[in-house]
């Protein structure tokens, strides 16, 4: 269904430099950005996703592969023959001009008439509730009013497409957190495709539709924010997004889907392993600390492994609890939240069973 | 309040500054006052008279002469400032890449040269091109002067560009703008007060120029400096003081215009 597309990255390729000193910032990255989606490219900096966002924008050119809009092949075309319009991360506003004058520009670039440029500036003004400002000088306001006249100049010429490269980088917590619900907002009244770029998984996983995460110019998994969550499909993936457990073992028999994998570390457990994985060799059994929890020996609950209790921290709405593992080794992490009025059940030292369903636990590749 | 270090606080700071002050003024303000002198001598104070003034705009080879001088320093200064621009663009607008720095050394070169060699060297070039063209008139001063104006054009505007955020031109094309609309509504208005630095340095350096146009100048195109070499090897009288004391005006005049356009523009 290429027509619910708004873009389509086909086996994408951008190398810098040459020769010996030549790297693949984007290496064969292929996605599917749907209309009216809210996409985010995730990733720890340097792993691509800015370039990407360069690409489709026009900035820089692919070494191979094509982007598609419109059903039209737009790698080699000009940034400013493309429909898209850029949020930068410095926000890049022109400081010879007002307000206004930078959010008319595009239009104005257009050649539409001066009134219909007006009337679209005043209804932009409105839409990230600046009116007052509109006479003033870029220099002459906050942080953040910067960013929405930044977002304002990019939506006015209602481009197919809004590329922001971490736009909210430059805020403050609270007002990223504003800013974050702002986005949403816009995003579902204009009705117009958002591709997102943060390092920030937080971000990434309250905000999007769909999230790619990238490492090393490649795409790992797209999928929506609780399916990149429960469900990585990738060791990197299930390290970068949230913390985890990582266990490293051998799969001894499966089924019904059901891996009993046999660890150094944790002994027999079982997990889940993923539809289209073909057992063979070591893999690794990942665990959020969230879904396990913890048990006295005496509880006689159906423990799937044990070990010893080494550190309790308090976090206010949660509690986490370290545990070396039977190896001595490893250390295993849980997250239990609080509840009023609840008295410690578990002191440092105590020997502790870990429980957790084996939907919880997944079998990845190492 | 802590106390910081200073350099004003160092031994000596307050005499060292004013004998500098002394060396770099004196020899101006002597210069001026003998200017309003109403003697004949520079040497003995008479009176205060406009008299110098009047002799200097009554004699029409220093009217000659500061009106050439202007002619070239106006369309040197231009065409450098034109060429130093583009020069600008090309050699900040880019990836670094091998030979870049080579480029830096060339465009700026009359700065590194000494200008005695430039001027033999145009005296011979320009000589041929007489013989062949029988072309006798100012263009080639024009020329000369364009020539080493460059790079002090050059350098204020690759300044001005460098510090200047090349993500408002990607802005720019990203909001539709083609390369010239970018250039001509964004690049070029954040860029005039380095241009306009330039243009005035180059100008200044022009009209003061003596070596490079006194080897290239033909018969009776002089400037205002070879006109006054040319006088003061004869007789020195307060009208030298007087024509000096005007070219100083103008400099002042030059650098007040700069600062005010300046300062509106930030």
């Amino acid at each position: 269904m290429a027509e619910s597309n708004a873009v389509e990255i086909r086996d994408v390729v951008k190398v810098f430099g040459f020769g010996e000193f030549a790297f693949s910032a984007v290496d064969h990255a292929s996605i599917s950005i749907r209309k009216n989606e809210f996409f985010t490219l995730l990733g720890p900096s340097g792993c691509g996703k800015t370039t990407l966002l360069r690409l489709i924008a026009g900035f820089e050119f692919p070494t191979s592969g094509e982007i598609i809009l419109n059903g039209e092949d737009i790698a080699a075309m000009p940034p400013f023959k493309r429909p898209i319009n850029t949020v930068f991360q410095s926000y890049a506003l022109f400081p010879h001009m007002t307000v206004a004058d930078n959010i008319g520009f595009g239009l104005t670039m257009l050649g539409r008439p001066k009134q219909e440029v007006r009337d679209r500036v005043a209804a932009m003004l409105k839409l990230v509730r600046m009116e007052k400002l509109a006479d003033r000088r870029t220099s002459q306001i906050s942080g953040g009013q910067q960013q929405r006249v930044a977002l304002a100049r990019a939506l006015a010429p209602q481009p197919k497409v809004l590329l922001l490269d971490e736009p909210l980088s430059a805020l403050d917590y609270k007002l990223r957190k504003d800013m974050q619900i702002e986005l949403k907002r816009l995003q579902a009244e204009t009705g117009i495709t958002f591709i997102f770029v943060t390092h920030d998984q937080e971000e990434a996983l309250t905000m999007s539709d769909r999230i790619a995460v990238m490492s090393a110019g490649k795409i790992l998994q797209v999928d929506t924010p609780r399916a990149i969550y429960d469900a990585p499909t990738d060791r990197f993936v299930a390290d970068f997004i949230g913390e985890t457990n990582f266990l490293r073992g051998r799969i001894g028999s499966v089924s019904g889907g059901i891996a009993q994998v046999e660890t150094p570390m944790a002994g027999r457990i079982s997990a889940t392993l993923p539809p289209d994985f073909v057992p063979d060799g070591e893999v690794t059994v990942v665990l959020r600390p969230e879904h396990a929890c913890l048990w006295l020996p005496n509880d006689s609950a159906p423990c799937q492994t044990t070990g010893t209790l080494e550190n309790i921290v308090y976090f206010g709405t949660d509690t986490h609890y370290h545990v070396r593992l039977q190896d001595g080794e490893t250390q295993f992490m849980l997250r239990e939240q609080n509840k009023p009025l609840q008295r410690q059940r578990f002191s440092v030292g105590d020997q502790v069973g870990i429980m957790f369903e084996e939907n919880a636990a997944r079998v990845l590749r190492n | 309040m802590a106390r910081r270090f200073s350099v004003q606080r160092q031994r000596g700071f307050t005499t060292i500054a004013i004998t500098c002050f002394f060396a770099l003024y004196l020899p101006i303000v002597v210069l001026v006052f003998y200017a309003f002198n109403s003697a004949d001598s520079l040497s003995s104070f008479q009176g205060v008279s406009l008299r110098w003034f009047a002799r200097a705009f009554e004699n029409q080879q220093v009217v000659d002469a500061s009106l050439r001088s202007l002619q070239i320093a106006a369309v040197a200064a231009t065409v450098a400032t034109v060429a130093a621009t583009m020069a600008a663009l090309a050699t900040t607008r880019t990836e670094p890449y091998r030979g870049l720095t080579l480029k830096y050394a060339f465009i700026n070169q009359p700065l590194m040269v000494p200008e005695i060699v430039t001027a033999v060297a145009l005296l011979i070039f320009f000589a041929r091109i007489k013989i062949w063209t029988g072309y006798t008139g100012l263009g080639y001063l024009i020329a000369a002067h364009t020539a080493f104006c460059v790079p002090f054009a050059y350098l204020p505007i690759r300044a001005r560009l460098e510090n200047m955020d090349s993500t408002l031109e990607k802005a720019a094309a990203d909001l539709y703008a083609t390369p010239w609309k970018a250039f001509r509504y964004v690049t070029l208005p954040l860029l005039w007060p380095g241009i306009l630095a330039g243009f005035m340095l180059a100008f200044v350096i022009s009209l003061d120029d003596v070596v490079i146009t006194e080897f290239v100048k033909s018969a009776g195109q002089d400037t205002l400096p070879t006109y006054m070499l040319g006088q003061i090897r004869r007789t020195i009288t307060p009208e030298m003081n007087a024509i000096s004391a005007l070219f100083l005006l103008m400099s002042i005049c030059v650098v007040i215009v700069f600062f005010v356009v300046n300062r509106k523009r930030v």
